[in-house]
């Protein structure tokens, strides 16, 4: 009998490669439709500012021009609490004033010059701390404490262990603003047919919010608004706000012809929503035997002037912290706080890889301290399979939550020691690591771990159809978005095993509203266990189908599906082919899921622990990553090579971020000063060495066909796993990010580490 | 106003893309990135960084990578324009195409065209290229996607390919 094909575990081609390297994928900046014009935004020059006037008749004479849209024209409805379509009141420098659509591109940016604004300067405020400060500007009417109040979140009592502990560890950590700027700027083209609105964009979820909040912002009936993304140039967690997007449509509406509108390179960076800079202070208590008896974290978050997602980056902040390690006491407060800084929003790993910075660089100080082994400590402390001590607070019968708090929960899975162990082998830390501090010379190497911890995938309404036709077609739909990820290979993978098919028969359809069931937001690296586990059931009941018609076909009253092929239970021997059923079938076969998926037993995290060597200068103060190892357990592996590069292309993106990544504002004017690729250096081809990834962990009990999350977790660890091995190089831990020549070369002086 | 308007400045020049000849009115300002993608649609070259910075909208001038958004219109008229979408024509494309799918030499696919046009014209200068060589002949290529270590497995493939050609 043949072997049964099997599409999990095989490193399947990427689905649309080809027609990417050809150039024949076509992005939303890459559509075109009959009559269409050209959209510009014009933006503030002012930190904070109210328009007294505006007067756009010169732009509106101007060659070329067909609209052009104001405060005035806005929707009373807001796009979120905090923000407004356009607004008469301008919140950081690159706030959006007005927008012009006209024939060309550079016939709408000329337009742009011609809008005469008179504003009316308003204080600002850039600096969290200030902004919370008794008489500080406010940024919203509300106050500057985003939504009135801080975020609190324990298990235990936090200040009993810390009374308990034979000593506490504390510093404070720093993280600046990080640009995810994928290759691909935001995009938009809108076009009303009568009162029908199709829009195509640059998107996370086509469904929710983008569909939503259009249809809601424009008072249009949601079933008459098509949202849909053709090809993402890049997603990382970033591309999930509709402001956009309602621009272009009410200036399409506005023109009677349809409209695109992309962003420059600038303002992607300005106005594209960046990772929020934050200032964490941790401290830890422990036992003797160096057992944490308590962890206590501390963030001011710098949301900038929208917080967006923000409100899910501050939480997740907390989640290392609480969870990494064994404790029975842990408290977070997370406060995010409004300024007339540019915009904050979701980058992946939101605030994951700043609070594990914090974490994981005073755990190595802990170790360091005690004189225990940093990789000991990790796999003597670090959470076990058996979960956090404590009770239960999650009533019984009750989803769990995927950012849990609680205690007394085990993991379904936790592959941390794995990852661990044999990260370890793979850098050979017994036999090389050397005590922190103890290399000599102008080059001094280092070794350094740190762990992750994160959402497994759980918890998001996922839909998906699979349509079986007569003809041999099999049509599969799901409403998420491929951001570049690869989820359009891995979900025809998984539909793929269920039918015993190879991978690329399955027919993909994804990020349209008109073609696809409502499908969530990719985010919080969810895609492959939320849709993937619709996907899986929506494949099982269609193959239900089919094998009702095959056991008919064979004359028989139960039929299996082996091989590939379609054999009488308990008969082998006789079989039908998958094309005869499919030929055979009276009518198309649907198969459909909807679900949320998630235990009530059991937390479904995503674990990760990685090793960096570097080579440090303590003369200049430069590091060179010399080697760098990522192990991660994301359950069972769908596809190897796709993986692979996913993970490699996290730890790089993160190394950049880690080592020189970041965007400076000027704190008088709030402009921001280096909103280019020259200027803000993006890591190159040779910039750092391969990564070594490994994926040592069983199979995710839960998840589909044994998958867990992917694409942020990669991510959590990398700042922690660098500075650890900058400490044990040069025996001084730095404590922000990014580990600049000149921030690493102050933490060197004090302790005389630069001397020869 | 002193300034004349640019909307009426506007030339005649004749582009030489993919072997096609077109006759086009363009203003002094227009880049030939903007000409080929919303003039000709032809839309593998990408607009990323709007300054030459990045890569991703490499095209063939004169059969050398340059970045189209870094050039007029008018400066590349009379000279052979070579776009990713011609490129795709040529036999010797085939192999370089067939690594990138092999080896996964892409995640989103934007800056993927540039790469290819830049590896076509690192791999034809130097077919023996060694690592090293063809990682600075992509330096100037952003991936946001950061999937430089399948695409350079790509481009190393892409050199075994080409040899055997």
């Amino acid at each position: 009998m043949e072997s049964t094909p099997h599409s999990i575990g095989e490193s399947v081609l990427r689905t649309g490669l080809a027609d990417k390297v050809r150039g024949a994928t076509r992005y939303t900046a890459d559509l075109k439709r009959p009559g269409l014009l050209h959209g510009r935004i014009l933006r503030s020059p002012h930190a904070h500012a109210h328009i007294v006037s505006i007067d756009t008749r010169a732009a509106e004479r101007a060659p070329g021009v067909h609209a052009v849209l104001t405060h005035r024209d806005a929707p009373a409805t807001r796009i979120d609490v905090d923000l407004a379509v356009l607004d008469s009141e301008l919140r950081f420098v690159g706030d959006e004033v007005a927008a012009v659509a006209a024939e060309s591109l550079a016939a709408a940016e000329d337009a742009l010059e011609l809008i005469q604004v008179r504003y009316e300067l308003l204080p600002a405020v850039f600096d969290a701390e200030q902004a919370l400060a008794d008489g500080a500007p406010r940024v919203h009417p509300g106050g500057n404490l985003v939504g009135g109040e801080r975020l609190l979140v324990q298990r235990g009592d936090a200040e009993a262990g810390l009374a308990a502990a034979a000593r506490v560890f504390e510093g404070t950590f720093r993280t600046q603003v990080h640009a995810p700027v994928g290759m691909e700027t935001r995009a938009a083209l809108a076009e009303w047919e009568r009162d029908r609105l199709t829009v195509w964009k640059t998107s996370r979820a086509v469904h929710t919010p983008d569909r939503a909040t259009l249809a809601r912002v424009l008072g249009v009936p949601p079933a008459d608004v098509r949202v849909i993304c053709t090809a993402m140039g890049g997603g990382f967690g970033n591309k999930d706000e509709s402001r956009l997007a309602a621009i272009t449509a009410l200036l399409a509406r506005k023109a009677g012809r349809p409209v695109r509108i992309e962003y420059s390179r600038a303002e992607e960076f300005i106005a594209g929503r960046n990772r929020q800079s934050t200032v964490n202070h941790l401290r830890i208590g422990v036992a003797a035997d160096g057992a944490p008896t308590a962890i206590d974290l501390r963030s001011v978050m710098n949301a900038g002037a929208f917080v967006a997602s923000g409100r899910n980056v501050v939480r997740r902040i907390g989640q290392g912290p609480l969870y990494l390690y064994a404790c029975p006491n842990a408290r977070y407060e997370g406060i995010p706080v409004y300024t007339n800084r540019p915009a904050g929003g979701s980058f992946r790993g939101l605030g994951a890889p700043l609070g594990h910075f914090a974490l994981e660089v005073l755990v190595d100080q802990i170790a360091a301290a005690l004189g225990i082994d940093p990789l000991d400590y990790r796999l003597r402390f670090g959470v076990p399979q058996s979960g956090q001590p404590g009770r239960r607070t999650t009533p019984p019968g009750e989803l769990l939550p995927d950012e849990p708090v609680e205690g007394g929960v085990p993991f379904s899975s936790n592959g941390l020691r794995a990852c661990l162990e044999a990260g370890a082998e793979r850098i050979g830390w017994r036999e090389r690591r050397l005590p922190n501090g103890t290399a000599t010379g102008p080059r001094r190497r280092g070794l350094g771990v740190a762990m992750g911890i994160y959402k497994g995938g759980v918890g998001r309404e996922a839909e998906a159809e699979l349509r079986i036709t007569p003809q041999g077609r099999l049509a599969l739909s799901v409403g998420v978005v491929d951001v570049g990820q690869g989820s359009e290979t891995i979900l025809a993978q998984i539909a793929a095993e269920v039918l015993q098919v190879p991978a690329q028969r399955i027919e993909m359809t994804l990020a349209d509203t008109a073609h696809t069931p409502p499908g969530h937001i990719t985010a919080g690296s969810s895609t492959t266990f939320s849709s993937g586990h619709a996907v899986q059931v929506a494949a099982e009941a269609a193959k239900n189908r089919l094998l009702e018609r095959a056991a008919a076909l064979l004359g028989v009253s139960d039929a299996v599906l082996e091989g590939g092929r379609f054999v009488p239970r308990g008969q082998p021997g006789r079989s039908v082919s998958m094309d005869d059923v499919l030929h055979a079938l009276p009518e198309p076969v649907l198969g459909r899921a909807a679900l949320t998926p998630g235990s009530t037993d059991c937390l479904i995290n995503a674990f990760s622990a990685h090793f960096a060597e570097v080579e440090v200068e303590p003369e200049s103060g430069r590091i060179r990553i010399v080697r760098y190892v990522a192990a991660q357990d994301s359950g069972r592996i769908v596809n190897p090579r796709l993986a692979t590069s996913q993970v490699s292309g996290a730890v790089l993106q993160f190394l950049g971020i880690a080592l020189r990544e970041e965007l400076y504002l000027d704190e008088r004017t709030g402009v921001t000063l280096n909103p280019s690729f020259l200027e803000h250096k993006s890591t190159a081809i040779v910039d750092f060495p391969a990564i070594e990834v490994v994926f040592p962990a069983g199979p995710e009990p839960l998840g589909p066909f044994g998958a867990k999350a992917l694409g942020e977790p990669p991510v959590v660890p990398v700042f922690a796993a660098v500075a650890n091995a900058v400490a044990n190089a040069t025996g001084a831990w730095l404590h922000e990010v990014p580990f600049t020549p000149r921030r690493l070369l102050e933490a060197l002086r004090p302790q005389g580490g630069a001397q020869r | 106003m002193s300034q004349p308007d640019p909307t009426q400045l506007s030339l005649t020049i004749e582009l030489d893309v993919n072997g096609r000849r077109h006759a086009l009115q363009v203003e002094p300002r227009t880049t030939l990135l903007e000409v080929l993608r919303e003039r000709l649609d032809l839309t593998g070259a990408k607009p990323a960084c709007d300054r030459g910075e990045c890569g991703a909208c490499t095209v063939l001038l004169d059969e050398q990578p340059v970045n189209a958004c870094h050039l007029l219109a008018v400066q590349a008229a009379g000279r052979p324009v070579v776009t990713v979408e011609g490129l795709s024509e040529r036999p010797e494309f085939k192999p370089l195409l067939e690594a990138f799918v092999a080896l996964d030499g892409g995640q989103c696919g934007y800056c993927t065209p540039g790469f290819a046009v830049a590896t076509y014209a690192a791999l034809r200068d130097d077919p023996e290229a060694d690592e090293w060589a063809l990682r600075w002949a992509l330096v100037g290529h952003i991936c946001r996607c950061n999937a430089y270590d399948a695409i350079l497995a790509a481009v190393r493939e892409a050199g075994v390919r080409l040899r055997r050609h």
